[in-house]
């Protein structure tokens, strides 16, 4: 399906409803879901379509990342970096990463088939991008990628954009991709808050109201809170130490795009980034 | 096309009334006079200028014969747009300019009545000395402008003031109260000087049979000649005085009035023998002469 | 796979010259070898391109792109340009301080010869109907000026300069661009084949038979340039039925560019009914000419003798408009009539007081020249891998003197947008992220300043009624209010604070 854009809805939630799956406890992932990306695939790359404020909010990705690296301690490294994209989607922020003159690899995984075509198909449309060893597209779930031997094959960034609130239990799929990131690396992700303004935006107004999506597609349940990632990181030896937790609340306003708010994580999107304690030697 | 140079110049009036709207009012006292910008110049601030412009007009309405305030009131009123129309229309043309640049002046020395009375009798200059010498004027009969701030406008003034005696001559139009409205009201709708439409307020000092004979035949013919001619202050008087009136009437697009002397004359002639016919029978009635008041 | 805007055909550009003799050429090229790729290619090297190339070579960010200029005319030839300091191109431009900030934050200042350039602190601007309708600017403090006047020349030789002393870019030169086509679809999908894929890259083949392929081609190349044609960009406006005169004339030798104020030369403009004259300062005691004329009288103007032509300026600031279109009816003797003119009223109090120019002396030999003005806007500056920046953007009436610094400020922009993507690992061809910052951030603004040119345009080309004393009114109040900022916010519009 494809969405238009329209003055009453709440932008931010639109990105809830598509290409991203639903990342079950386990690897499987349900079959509906897949075959609703498969008729989705060609609209990631339309700028004009229904991913287009995903692509608005990808400088806005990167900006939090470096805000992330910026912040540590130890004078950050000049060594190129590895990524570890999951749940690339068609590639937006994967292919982003890939670019940067600052990269030294980016790894991106995705459960469905037909988006990780897609996202080699538009690969293909950058020279730089084809360079071997700059972007690695693979089609898996983290639970089924086997966890590096050497430090070396760690992960600088891991990033889950848009992911976590799809997956019916966070706790033990955020588990899982803990082991890729380096000693003082950085997992970061983006999600929503479960909060009154965005269950009034995405249940009622974009469900109810204007009809926007379908009943159901959003499940205000598994929205997660700030406060629970904090929670949960704390509870982790290891990780998020010497002030290694960050978070920024992120509001789309419409003809602006998306903007920058402090304390935007008590409304709706915000970005959460946190890093594993250790040197990067 | 020549009515539609009238039109222009119509509709033109507003524009350079710039002068009017945005030049700064000059502001001096009674005790403070700024030099005169010319020999014989009187500077008057805008209350004056009013002032004397009010009074010329009423003074002049109730005596006719007073030149002095026709003239006064001529040149307090054609400030601030008109003149400057005028002097514009001068600089546009060719011949007029020359005029500007030139400056002749008409007067009993450089303008030689006995010279003028040798040549062929259609000439201009014949036709102006003829009508110098009918009239009993004389071309030094004209006051000097004296309330006009402008140099060249002063001089444009001044021509306009000297040539219109050879309006009369190439028009035909007589001196006397009729002729000279008649005249005034072509001048107005030629030269849109405020003070020859002022004038046409002389038409309530007409008889009625003047004042209807002004509205259905000289009028008319005032608006619609002045309207379509040439700007006649633009003729070069003194280079035409061998030119052939009918000829110059021609190329400035003018067409001449019904002869009113000869029209007054008819009229006369013909009131009298409508009077010695009503003697007649009167005296047959009564046998006795009448005579008319 | 949707990319770009479908909807939007891009239509293959071809020189028409070299139409017939490409036919069989493109043909052999759509199977040949990929191309050379880059990530610019700029179309066009006057200011505005060189400015861009400049921007992105001296930025940290983006100076490891692969930039090439494509360029018919022999650079050598700007870059040896050299007049000798009594001679003076007549194609100068009004630098106003955001351009000259832009080109001192590109490294471009310091090439350009200064002793060539002059800058003006005020500004007297004035109405050709109703002589006391006037505005003067004066920047506030002796720096900075309200605008630099330099030649265009001396710009692009410095622009030159600085680029060449970068990282260096590939120039084609001496080189025009024969066609524009999109690259070929690739033969087999990429389940089976993850070869690279340039079908949505502008191929470039140039006039030496050399093809480039670019992720972002911008047009540079001016107002009917190849890469608006190739973009099948539209544009909108009208033609000016006017012509701008240009010259570069002396004033008296003694003249010390603003008598009877010290703190620095002045920029005269009158506003006539066919147009503005312009008359801006050149060091020494020169001046550049700029006067928008109608093509009759820019014909006459290029016929006079020196010492008529001369008369006419000297006039165009001085006399009455009736007077001014008595002397462009005549064939010969405009100073003679000019001094009749003069002789009648004089203008020596005015040119003392600084109100109006000194007359104008001499103009050098073979610097009169006109062109036709008109005004065009591209209905976007950008699309899928395509850029317009400059004259091939927008074509400006030249009373206001924004042409070049529009164009300096479209390279500022479009660079920034670019350095943005970059930073943020966008493709620097894709509207998203990259081009439709470059055009949301510079249409409307020069959407703007190109209507209120046109406006000024139509409003002081009225000759008659009741427009002109309520203009008059409008200008003296502009000036009036100087006090309360509304002065400073008319030139802040122009770019000159």
């Amino acid at each position: 399906m494809t969405l238009r854009p329209t003055a009453l809805r709440n932008l931010s939630l639109l990105l809830r409803h598509y290409p991203r799956r639903s990342y079950g406890s386990s690897t499987s992932v349900n079959p509906s879901e897949i075959s609703h990306f498969d008729k989705l695939a060609s609209s990631w790359w339309d700028p004009h379509g229904s991913s287009r404020l995903l692509h608005q909010m990808n400088p806005l990705r990167h900006d939090f990342i470096s805000s992330c690296l910026d912040s540590q301690p130890d004078p950050p490294s000049t060594a190129k970096r590895r990524y570890l994209d999951v749940g690339c989607g068609g590639g937006i922020f994967a292919e982003s990463a890939a670019r940067l003159p600052s990269t030294e690899s980016v790894v991106a995984l995705d459960p469905s088939s037909e988006v990780i075509t897609v996202a080699q198909e538009h690969a293909r449309k950058d020279p730089l991008l084809l360079q071997p060893g700059r972007l690695e597209y693979r089609n898996y779930s983290v639970e089924d990628l086997s966890h590096p031997q050497s430090p070396k094959d760690k992960f600088d960034v891991l990033t889950l954009f848009e992911v976590i609130e799809h997956i019916n239990k966070p706790g033990p799929f955020l588990h899982s991709c803990l082991p890729f990131v380096k000693p003082g690396g950085w997992l970061v992700l983006s999600t929503i808050a479960r909060t009154w303004t965005s269950w009034f935006t995405t249940k009622f107004i974009a469900e109810e109201v204007v009809r926007l999506v379908p009943r159901g597609t959003h499940d205000w349940e598994k929205y997660v809170n700030e406060e629970e990632l904090r929670r949960f990181f704390r509870g982790l030896e290891g990780w998020g130490s010497d002030g290694g937790v960050r978070c920024q609340g992120v509001v789309f306003v419409p003809g602006l795009g998306w903007r920058v708010v402090d304390g935007g994580e008590k409304l709706g999107n915000y970005f959460f980034g946190v890093r594993k304690d250790g040197g990067r030697s | 096309m020549a009515n539609f140079s009238a039109t222009k110049r119509l509709l033109s009036l507003p524009a350079s009334a710039r002068a009017a709207f945005l030049a700064p009012t000059r502001a001096f006292s009674v005790l403070k006079r700024p030099f005169p910008n010319y020999e014989g110049h009187v500077p008057l601030n805008v209350f004056e200028r009013g002032a004397l412009a009010a009074g010329s007009a009423v003074m002049s309405l109730l005596n006719p014969r007073r030149g002095d305030l026709i003239a006064a009131l001529g040149e307090t009123t054609a400030t601030p747009y008109f003149i400057y129309r005028l002097r514009d229309a001068m600089l546009s043309n060719p011949t007029g300019r020359r005029i500007l640049r030139d400056r002749p002046r008409i007067t009993s020395r450089t303008m030689s009545v006995e010279k003028l009375r040798a040549l062929p009798d259609n000439s201009v200059g014949r036709a102006y000395v003829g009508w110098l010498d009918g009239e009993g004027v004389s071309p030094d009969t004209r006051d000097s402008v004296k309330y006009i701030d402008n140099e060249e406008c002063a001089y444009v003034m001044q021509r306009y003031r000297e040539s219109h005696d050879f309006y009369h001559a190439i028009t035909g139009l007589p001196v006397f109260v009729e002729g000279e409205v008649a005249l005034k009201a072509f001048e107005f709708a030629n030269t849109l000087l405020p003070m020859t439409g002022l004038s046409l307020f002389a038409v309530t000092r007409m008889k009625p049979a003047e004042r209807s004979r002004f509205w259905q035949t000289y009028l008319p013919w005032a608006i619609s000649n002045g309207l379509k001619s040439k700007e006649v202050i633009n003729v070069y008087w003194e280079e035409e005085l061998e030119r052939d009136v009918a000829d110059l009437r021609a190329e400035l697009g003018l067409e001449r009035p019904p002869d009113l002397r000869e029209t007054r004359k008819t009229l006369r002639e013909q009131r009298k023998a409508a009077k010695e016919e009503k003697e007649k029978i009167s005296g047959l009635t009564s046998g006795k002469p009448f005579v008319g008041s | 796979m949707a990319v770009g805007t479908p909807s939007r055909a891009l239509r293959p550009y071809t020189c028409s010259s070299c139409a017939r003799s490409l036919k069989l050429r493109s043909r052999k090229f759509a199977t040949a070898a990929s191309p050379d790729i880059y990530d610019v290619v700029c179309v066009g090297g006057g200011p505005t391109g060189l400015s861009l190339l400049t921007a992105l070579r001296s930025s940290k960010a983006t100076s490891h792109l692969r930039l090439a200029l494509v360029e018919s005319q022999d650079l050598d030839r700007a870059r040896k340009w050299d007049l000798p300091p009594d001679q003076y191109s007549n194609r100068a431009s009004s630098l106003t301080p955001s351009s000259q900030f832009f080109l001192s934050k590109i490294g471009a200042w310091p090439h350009v010869d200064t002793s060539r350039v002059q800058p003006y602190h005020h500004m007297r601007v004035w109405d050709g109907l109703s002589s006391t309708a006037r505005i003067a600017f004066d920047s506030p403090a002796p720096e900075p000026a309200i605008a630099h006047m330099t030649e265009n020349q001396n710009l692009t030789r410095a622009l030159l300069a600085r680029l060449e002393s970068l990282e260096p870019i590939t120039i084609f030169d001496k080189t025009s661009v024969a066609n524009i086509n999109l690259g070929s679809q690739p033969s087999s999908p990429a389940s089976e084949d993850t070869s690279l894929d340039l079908s949505s890259y502008p191929h470039v083949t140039l006039s030496s038979d050399h093809t480039v392929a670019t992720r972002l081609l911008v047009g540079a190349d001016g107002i009917n340039g190849p890469v608006r044609t190739f973009a099948g960009i539209r544009t909108r406006g009208w033609d000016y039925d006017r012509h701008g005169v240009v010259a570069t004339l002396r004033l008296p030798s003694d003249f010390s560019h603003d008598p009877g104020n010290s703190r620095g030369v002045t920029a005269y403009q009158r506003f006539l009914p066919t147009g503005p004259i312009a008359l801006l300062a050149l060091p020494g005691s020169y001046a550049s000419l700029v006067w928008t004329a109608t093509s009759t009288q820019a014909a006459k103007l290029k016929s006079l003798s020196t010492e008529d032509f001369l008369a006419m300026v000297n006039a165009a600031f001085r006399l009455s408009v009736v007077d001014l279109d008595y002397m462009f009816a005549l064939s010969s003797g405009q100073f003679d009539e000019l001094q009749w003119r003069e002789s009648v009223s004089s203008s020596t109090s005015k040119e003392a007081s600084g109100d109006i120019p000194q007359a104008v002396e001499g103009v050098q030999n073979n610097s009169i020249a006109s062109f036709p003005l008109r005004l065009r806007h591209a209905s976007s500056y950008t699309t899928h891998r395509t850029a317009l920046v400059g004259d091939a953007a927008h074509t400006i009436h030249p009373l206001a003197g924004q042409g070049l610094n529009m164009g300096l400020g479209d390279s500022r922009s479009l660079a920034s947008a670019i350095e943005y993507a970059v930073i943020h690992g966008a493709d620097i061809g894709n509207e998203m992220n990259c081009l439709d910052k470059y055009n949301s951030e510079m249409w409307m603004g020069n959407n703007r300043m190109l209507g209120a040119v046109d406006k000024l345009h139509w409003l002081y080309s009225v000759k008659n009624g009741p427009v002109i004393p309520l203009r008059g009114l409008g200008l003296r109040a502009v000036d009036a209010l100087g006090e309360w900022g509304v002065k400073r916010w008319v030139m802040r519009q122009a770019g000159a604070l």
